[in-house]
Formats: structure tokens, C-alpha cells, sequence
């Protein structure tokens, strides 16, 4: 038990160290953009009318005092942990003065809901088939899958969204091809508004499924394809065991480890959006948020999300380190 | 084709109201970060073109872009156009009477009073600035009369009341007295003075839905008749495929703009869609002008033989096809070729044009070819038939005039008294090394540009220059900002397209205003260029009145000198493809009956819901 509480102790330690240098990478980068909060603030108000030079410098110093851009990068640094400790990452610069926590709370839900559904769903899928696969080597529908596994894992995964997009939106549309919800609906758990960010969820849904499922699909497989070499499940097999439970308790229990570390991961980069996914589908989400962040030089939101971001995955990583020993009795408590 | 007519997919049409009352816009300021934020005054918070400055707000005056109802100008709020004071100090202004509030309380001058005190006193609000540096005080001497006192004399104070696409909206007084920090208030739900009051909105900033006010007559668009659609949705429909799909379905009425592969394809695909041309070129021109834009503090780009032999190298046929696949309407001279200026100022200029002399120092050219224009319109006609028109009226308003005869010959001599000399292929500087010139684009935020960047960066590589593309992405604004660049494809021109008045941008180019290299550059003089005689031409039009005609003969003086110097090189309108779909509506204004500006965005699109009409 000793030894476990070392492990414990110096997981947290690394995971800490882990958060700190990633929060502070997070704020170097962001303060090094080349974009100008202030000039982007500008440029948007300043296209709105004949707004004389003498007015927007006047503007640009305005600016700077109310985004807090003033201070020295030290003082900026200082105030953003103090911030972050107490979880605020204060206003958004290119949605003032709405709090970036308020922005997050408010896209979280969304990426929430359709990651976490299509990844386990890709998850469970893509390791039961690829370790049927790998273990049923001779079964020509698995082998089948498996081809298809191969030449769908390449494709790059704005062109199957898209072709989805063609697919169900243009040449048969049947499905809504943008958005999390119909219009005019009353956000709340009432049935018009679930059903329709059920139906809005499905294509974005499908091709994270598509294109995560040929992924797990092939992993699993080849880890179980090198298990079943292994003298312990030959051993069992020649011993005569069940082979429904050679493959579950000899061989998919042994592959599953590294799967549930991706599994981990998978669940804590939620927090940063599926980008590509949320652009894609117009996804009211956290990659969504980020990306227009990004582009509109909201150091304060860009923070938020990262932050959030690499704290879940750090926690995910600890989570798992915390339970690989009582999994896994290969790993040593040291 | 699609397989099936099955009904709508993108975000749906919402059940509960009949497609013959709703409007379908898009706002393309796309997902909305704070949706429920309406306080339009806080500084950069929430949304603009989700139909609060189109169909919610109003203010003093607007000009149209385009021809307008009645002509360009509309006295809004405003009974009749502003009176100045001999020395332009003074600025007083007749209201209508009869305009209400959504919520029941009458507009008044004390509503315009509040709206200048408020955000004079706040100093961060979004109008501040403009109107700290510009009112001594502001008075309302009774319910119609308001009287602005000016700090210094400014013949143009009445345009930061006159929404050419966005201005000083007048605020609720009743409702910001009770508030008690303006920039921390939401202003949800607003209370409008438009014809149009919110119905409903998606908090995740997808959708908004205005609904028309049942008082409709006491409100200043409900003078100019009632409204078509009862209900006006702004939506977000995504990147420009699903904007066509979603167009295509007959989900989208108006498209604000797309890539000209996506008009083409709406085109020929939906007989329903119709765009401001009816054919080739489709696009609605914007009072914009993207050219290509020299940081003139550097020191290769000072002397303006240089910039006009980059002028030159360029074969603008090529680059219209490169940017619009030929859908653009060129422009040789520093004005853009729409609203009212190909009247007054492209084809009274076409005798000075064509006179125009450039001496090399060895040679003397005459640049001007005034067939440019004709030249694509012949170009196109093999491959688009009769889309292409044939009438050299039509060619002219659609494909432009005339432009500048590439001369590389020329070119080189400008290059060679400039100082520069050619070394095998490669023109090399004064001081021996080879002459770049990085050329800043934007990238895919704004593609139809970077294709034309990219061509021309081609032509002068072809020609000897080290020329390269610079994608700034999204840096663009503050690069731009910073004269961070060589030269970059942009607008720096703005005008009011439907007044000839050029004080929209020309009075940001004077020279008090023009910042030190690596400094801010205030406003739209991104080009850091100075000259006296253009400091003399603005001293000139702030002394007279905005109607006044002498304000035409000075627009002129600048395009001579802008023609002479080459701060910039004109290329073309910036054409926006908006795309409006028939099947449910009708009446759009179009370029055969341009009484106003459809782009989805404008404040002016206000103007269409008059005269729009559902089909069934």
C-alpha cells in the first residue's frame, strides 16, 4: 500500500507540473499572436461608418484600458493566474463583456453531448469488431470490415463530412446539414427541441463514427493479432478453454490497456471541441468557439478553452495512471 | 439534381410560420458568440446583421447605395436634411413627428439628445470617440428641434447620423435612464424604433427572428408602404456550400454572398435564384474598390515610376478571370465603378483617360485602352453565350470600362529612370539587391481576392520581379494596421455609391493623419500616402456642403492625381454575389430595377422588405 501511495503521490506531483507548464505555454502563445485584439476591435466598429482618424485613436486608447491590455506582460501574467485559480478568465475581448466562463458553459454541452455519445460509440464498436477481427482471423465478413477499415481510415475527414453533406442534405435531404437545432424552438427538455438536436446531431455524429471506428477498428486489431501469439493463449487454447473466453478474458483484457489510455484521452480532448467536426456542421461548440477566438485574436477565450482543455486531459491522464496498477498488475508502482 | 423534393434540412423553417410571411436572410457575421446581447452602443458586443441594424434600429438619415425608392437619400428620423450654420458649427435638425418606440413610448429629440450624452459620458461606448471629438453640447429645444454644437467646423457631422452601412443609431432614452452602466446592459429584449420588433432568438447565436410591428405605420420605414414579410429570419447557414444547398432547397432566400462558383452553380441549377445581374456577372458591386494597395513608406515603393510599372506588368483581363472567373466590373481610375459614380465620374473622365500621357524618360505612352471592359465581355462570350450581353451600354455597367494597356516595354523604362536595372531576367533595386515585392492576401477569409493577388504576383515574376504572396490570414488587420506589408490586396476607396461625395474615405487621407512607419495608421489611408495637392483637395471639400456640385469637380482633381501618382492600382469592384431565391418572394431590387441594396448586411436591405412580395 506504501507503494501505492508513493505512485499516488507522485502522479499529482507530475500532474500539476504538467497543468503548470502547459496553462503557461497556453499564455506565452497566445500573448505571441500577431493579431491585435484592439485593431481587430477596431477594424469591426470602424466599418460601420465614417469614423474620423482622430476618433479611433482616441478608440484605440479606450480599448486598451477596457481589455486590460495595458499592464506590462508580467502584470497581464500575474493577474491571469490569479484569474485562473479562482476560475475566472474574465471577459471575452471580441464578445465584451460577456465572461469567457459564460461563453464556455454555454458551448460545453454541445461538444459534450456529441463527443462523448460518438466516441464511446466508436470506442465500443471499433474494439469489439477489431478484436473479433484480430482473434477470428479466418472470418470473411471481419476480414471484409477489415479491408474497408483500411481504405476508409485514410480519407481525409472533411471529405467524408462533406460527401455526407451531398449525400444527405443536397441529393436525398434528409437530414439537417448545419446547426444544433431547428429554428424557433425552445431550448429545454421538451420533446420538439430533443428530437431536433437528435436529428442535428446525426450526420455530425456519423462521420466522427466513420472515421474514428476504421482507427479503433485497426488497433485493436493488431494488438490482439500479436496476443494471440502469445504462450498463455496458446496455452489455454491447447488446454482446451472456452474460446469466448480465451478472447474475452485472456485476450481483449490484455489489449484493452493502451485502447483505455486512448479512450481516456479521447474523452478529456473533448473540452477542446472536435474543430474540424463543429466548423463543418455550423456546431454550436467549443471548436467552434475556438476557431472564431483564434481568428478574432480573443487572447481571454483562447485561454479559457485551452486551459479547461488541458486540465481535462491532464485529469484523464491521471485518472487512468491512478488505475493502470489495480488493471493491470505489469505496471510497477515506481 | 436531388433525387427527392423532400422538404427543408438545414436548420428547418420554423413550423408555426407560414413560408409566405417569412424571409430567410443570412447574417454573415455567422454563429453569434453572445446572442443575447442587443446594446448595439457597448462597444463590440453581440451582432449587428442579425437584423437589428437592418430591421430594428434606425437613425437621422440613410443613403442608399444604389438609385433608392426616391432617390438615394432618406430623411429617416430626420424630416428633412440637415441645416448647417455658415461656418458648418453648428448642425440643426427637424424631427418627424409621429414615430413610436416599440414598447408605446413616442421618439422625441430627447431620445437623440440622450444618445449623444450618453455615450459622450461613457467613454467607452462605441460612438464615443466621434462624438467626444466633435459636440460641444447638443440641445433640444422643443420635441422635433435638435441642435448640435460643434467643436470645430465640419461640413460632413450629419454622416455619422447617416447609415450608408452602419451609423449613430438613436437609443431608447426611457429605457437607458434607468440603467445604470451602459456597457454592462444587454439591451435583451430591445426595444426597437424599426418597423420590425424581436420575436424570438437561439441562444446559441444560430438564429433571429424579427416579427413586424403591428404599429408598423409609426415607424419611419412603414411611410414608404408595408412590409411584405411579416416575419424576417437571420440565420446562419454555414460556409458557402451549405449556403447553396441550403439555397437550393429553397431554405435561404438571400444569400449575402458566395464564391462565383456557387452563383454559377445556383444559376444553372435553380431557375428561381436571381442575382443583381441577371446573368453574367451576377454580382452586386460594392461601393468598394479593391486595388492593390503599396505601403508608399517603403522605400522601393516611394517613387510612383515604380508603382506605375508595377502598374503596367499587370494584364487585368487575366485577373478578373483569376478572381471572378470574368464576373467583375473594372475599374482604371480611384473611384469604384458603381451607385452613381460610373455618372459622375468614369465616363466623364473617359476623354482625360484617354489623353492620358505617362513619359518613361525615353518614351511617351498614352496607358489607356478604353476597350478593357469589352475585351472580357468578348472573352467570355464563346464559353457563356448569351449571358454575355451585347449592348456596349450594359458591357460598360457590367464588366467596366476601360483599364491600363499591360506595356512590360514601358514598365522597364519607368524601372530603369527610377534607378533600377535588370540583371538577365531579374530587375534588381538601385542598391543591387532584387527587387521583392511580397503582395499580403488574406487566404481563404476572403478567397476571390487572394486569386487575384495570386495572378498578379504571377505577372511580375513573369516580368522580373521577386515578387510573393504573403497569406496573412487572420493577421491581416493588424499587419494592416502596422504598414506590415509591401503591398496588399484590399479597398482603401469606401464611398457612399449613391451620393458623389467622396468624404466617406478622402478625408482619413490627409496628411495630418498619416502615422510614422510601424505605427497605427488611422482609417483607410492604408497606403501611408501623402501629397500636397490632395491635402488641398480635402481642405477644399471640408469647406463646402455635401450637395454642393464644386464637391463632383474636386472627386475629379483627386483621380487625376490618383491617376497620376498610382498610390494604388484600382482593379475592380468588390462584386458580392448575393443570391436571391424567387420561389417564396419577389420584387427584389436588381440591377434592371436597382431601388436598393440587397446584400443582407446593409443597414440599407431595410428598403426591400417594402417592396417584396410572397408568391403564394
Amino acid at each position: 500500500m506504501n507503494a501505492y501511495i508513493a505512485y499516488l503521490a507522485k502522479r499529482l506531483v507530475q500532474f500539476v507540473v504538467v497543468v503548470f507548464i502547459g496553462v503557461n505555454l497556453a499564455f506565452v502563445i497566445t500573448h505571441a499572436s500577431p493579431i491585435d485584439p484592439v485593431e481587430q476591435s477596431i477594424s469591426a466598429v470602424t466599418s460601420f461608418g465614417s469614423t474620423s482618424p482622430d476618433a479611433i485613436a482616441a478608440m484605440r486608447a479606450s480599448l486598451q484600458e477596457l481589455y486590460g491590455l495595458k499592464g506590462t506582460p508580467s502584470e497581464q501574467y500575474v493577474t491571469f493566474w490569479s484569474r485562473v485559480l479562482r476560475g475566472d478568465f474574465g471577459p471575452s475581448l471580441s464578445a465584451f463583456p460577456t465572461p469567457v466562463s459564460a461563453l464556455i458553459a454555454r458551448a460545453l454541452p454541445w461538444t459534450a453531448g456529441l463527443l462523448i455519445v460518438s466516441t464511446l460509440i466508436t470506442w465500443v464498436l471499433g474494439n469489439l469488431l477489431g478484436g473479433l477481427a484480430g482473434y477470428y482471423q479466418r472470418n470473411r465478413t471481419l476480414k471484409l470490415m477489415g479491408v474497408v477499415a483500411m481504405g476508409v481510415h485514410p480519407i481525409p475527414y472533411y471529405i467524408v463530412a462533406l460527401l455526407l453533406l451531398i449525400i444527405f442534405g443536397f441529393l436525398w435531404p434528409v437530414l439537417p446539414i448545419t446547426g444544433g437545432s431547428a429554428m424557433n424552438l425552445q431550448q429545454g427538455w421538451n420533446w420538439p427541441f430533443v428530437s431536433s438536436v437528435a436529428r442535428h446531431s446525426i450526420l455530425p455524429a456519423l462521420s466522427l463514427i466513420l472515421i474514428g471506428l476504421g482507427s479503433w477498428f485497426l488497433g485493436m486489431r493488431s494488438l490482439v493479432s500479436n496476443i494471440v501469439t502469445e504462450d498463455y493463449v496458446v496455452y489455454a487454447e491447447t488446454a482446451g478453454l472456452d474460446s469466448r473466453r480465451v478472447l474475452g478474458s485472456y485476450v481483449m483484457r490484455n489489449a484493452l490497456a493502451p485502447q483505455v489510455t486512448g479512450l481516456a484521452m479521447s474523452l478529456g480532448g473533448i473540452f477542446n471541441g472536435a474543430v474540424i467536426t463543429e466548423k463543418v456542421f455550423g456546431y454550436p461548440g467549443v471548436g467552434t468557439l475556438l476557431v472564431d477566438a483564434v481568428y478574432a485574436g480573443d487572447y481571454g477565450l483562447v485561454l479559457g478553452v485551452t486551459t479547461v482543455s488541458i486540465i481535462a486531459v491532464s485529469i484523464g491522464v491521471l485518472i487512468i495512471d491512478l488505475l493502470y496498477p489495480l488493471i493491470d498488475p505489469r505496471v510497477e508502482l515506481r | 439534381m436531388p433525387l427527392s423534393p423532400a422538404p427543408a434540412t438545414a436548420q428547418g423553417i420554423p413550423q408555426n410560420i407560414p413560408r409566405n410571411e417569412l424571409l430567410i436572410l443570412e447574417n454573415p457575421e455567422g454563429t453569434i458568440k453572445n446572442a443575447g446581447w442587443f446594446n448595439i452602443w457597448a462597444i463590440n458586443a453581440g451582432s449587428q446583421s442579425n437584423g437589428l441594424q437592418q430591421a430594428a434600429l434606425d437613425t437621422l438619415w440613410y443613403i442608399d447605395p444604389e438609385k433608392g425608392l426616391d432617390g438615394p437619400w432618406y430623411n429617416s428620423l430626420a424630416a428633412d436634411k440637415p441645416v448647417y450654420n455658415a461656418d458648418f458649427t453648428e448642425m440643426r435638425v427637424k424631427l418627424r413627428r409621429g414615430l413610436f418606440w416599440s414598447d408605446g413610448v413616442e421618439f422625441s429629440s430627447a431620445d437623440v439628445k440622450a444618445t449623444v450624452d450618453i455615450q459622450v459620458k461613457n467613454a467607452n461606448m462605441r460612438f464615443s470617440a466621434v462624438l467626444a471629438n466633435n459636440v460641444a453640447s447638443v440641445e433640444a429645444p422643443d420635441a422635433e428641434t435638435v441642435i448640435f454644437k460643434l467643436k470645430k467646423p465640419n461640413s460632413r457631422f450629419h454622416t455619422n447620423f447617416t447609415v450608408r452601412w452602419g451609423a449613430i443609431w438613436i437609443l431608447p432614452k426611457h429605457v437607458f435612464d434607468k440603467v445604470e452602466d451602459p456597457l454592462k446592459f444587454d439591451f435583451n429584449k430591445p426595444v426597437t424604433l424599426g418597423a420590425y420588433t424581436l420575436q424570438s432568438f437561439d441562444p446559441d447565436g444560430k438564429w433571429y427572428i424579427w416579427q413586424l410591428r403591428e404599429d408598423w405605420q409609426r415607424t419611419s420605414l412603414g411611410s414608404l408602404g408595408k412590409p411584405g414579410p411579416k416575419y424576417l429570419a437571420y440565420v446562419d447557414p454555414g460556409p458557402p456550400d451549405k449556403r447553396v444547398i441550403a439555397q437550393l432547397n429553397h431554405e435561404l432566400d438571400v444569400i449575402h454572398d458566395i464564391a462565383p462558383e456557387g452563383m454559377f452553380t445556383l444559376a444553372k441549377q435553380d431557375k428561381g435564384t436571381r442575382a443583381w445581374f441577371k446573368g453574367f456577372p451576377y454580382g452586386h458591386p460594392d461601393p468598394t474598390l479593391p486595388a492593390v494597395i503599396f505601403n508608399t513608406q517603403n522605400e522601393n515603393l516611394k517613387n510612383r515610376d515604380v508603382r506605375w510599372a508595377l502598374a503596367l506588368m499587370i494584364d487585368v483581363k487575366a485577373v478578373s478571370m483569376a478572381a471572378y472567373r470574368g464576373a467583375a466590373t473594372i475599374s482604371a481610375i480611384a473611384v469604384p465603378p458603381t451607385g452613381i459614380h460610373p455618372e459622375a465620374y468614369h465616363k466623364p473622365m473617359e476623354a482625360w483617360l484617354k489623353d492620358f500621357e505617362i513619359d518613361t524618360g525615353t518614351s511617351k505612352v498614352k496607358p489607356y485602352d478604353p476597350t478593357v471592359g469589352k475585351q472580357i465581355a468578348d472573352m467570355l462570350r464563346p464559353s457563356m453565350g448569351d449571358q454575355i450581353p451585347s449592348d456596349p451600354a450594359v458591357i460598360g455597367n457590367s464588366f467596366g470600362l476601360g483599364w491600363w494597356k499591360t506595356n512590360v516595354a514601358a514598365a522597364g523604362e519607368l524601372l530603369t529612370r527610377a534607378g533600377f536595372r535588370k540583371q538577365g531576367n531579374q530587375w534588381l533595386t538601385p542598391d543591387g539587391k532584387p527587387f521583392v515585392v511580397r503582395l499580403m492576401v488574406e487566404g481563404d477569409l476572403r478567397p476571390v481576392m487572394t486569386r487575384a493577388g495570386t495572378m498578379i504576383v504571377q505577372q511580375w515574376k513573369q516580368a522580373g520581379i521577386d515578387a510573393r504572396i504573403d497569406v496573412a490570414q487572420g493577421t491581416l488587420l493588424t499587419r494592416r494596421a502596422a504598414g506590415d506589408f509591401d503591398a496588399f490586396i484590399g479597398w482603401s476607396v469606401e464611398t457612399w455609391g449613391g451620393h458623389q461625395d467622396l468624404s466617406y474615405f478622402m478625408d482619413s487621407w490627409h496628411s495630418q493623419f498619416v502615422a510614422q512607419p510601424g505605427q497605427p495608421q488611422p482609417l483607410r489611408n492604408w497606403q501611408r500616402w501623402t501629397h500636397p495637392e490632395l491635402d488641398k483637395i480635402i481642405e477644399d471639400i471640408r469647406r463646402i456642403g455635401f450637395d454642393d456640385p464644386k464637391g463632383v469637380e474636386l472627386g475629379r482633381d483627386y483621380v487625376k492625381l490618383m491617376t497620376r501618382e498610382m498610390p494604388i492600382i484600382p482593379l475592380m469592384a468588390y462584386n458580392v454575389f448575393t443570391a436571391m431565391d424567387q420561389t417564396y418572394w419577389t420584387g427584389y431590387p436588381t440591377s434592371d430595377d436597382p431601388y436598393a441594396n440587397p446584400v443582407t448586411n446593409w443597414g440599407n436591405s431595410r428598403y426591400m422588405f417594402v417592396r417584396l412580395k410572397p408568391t403564394k
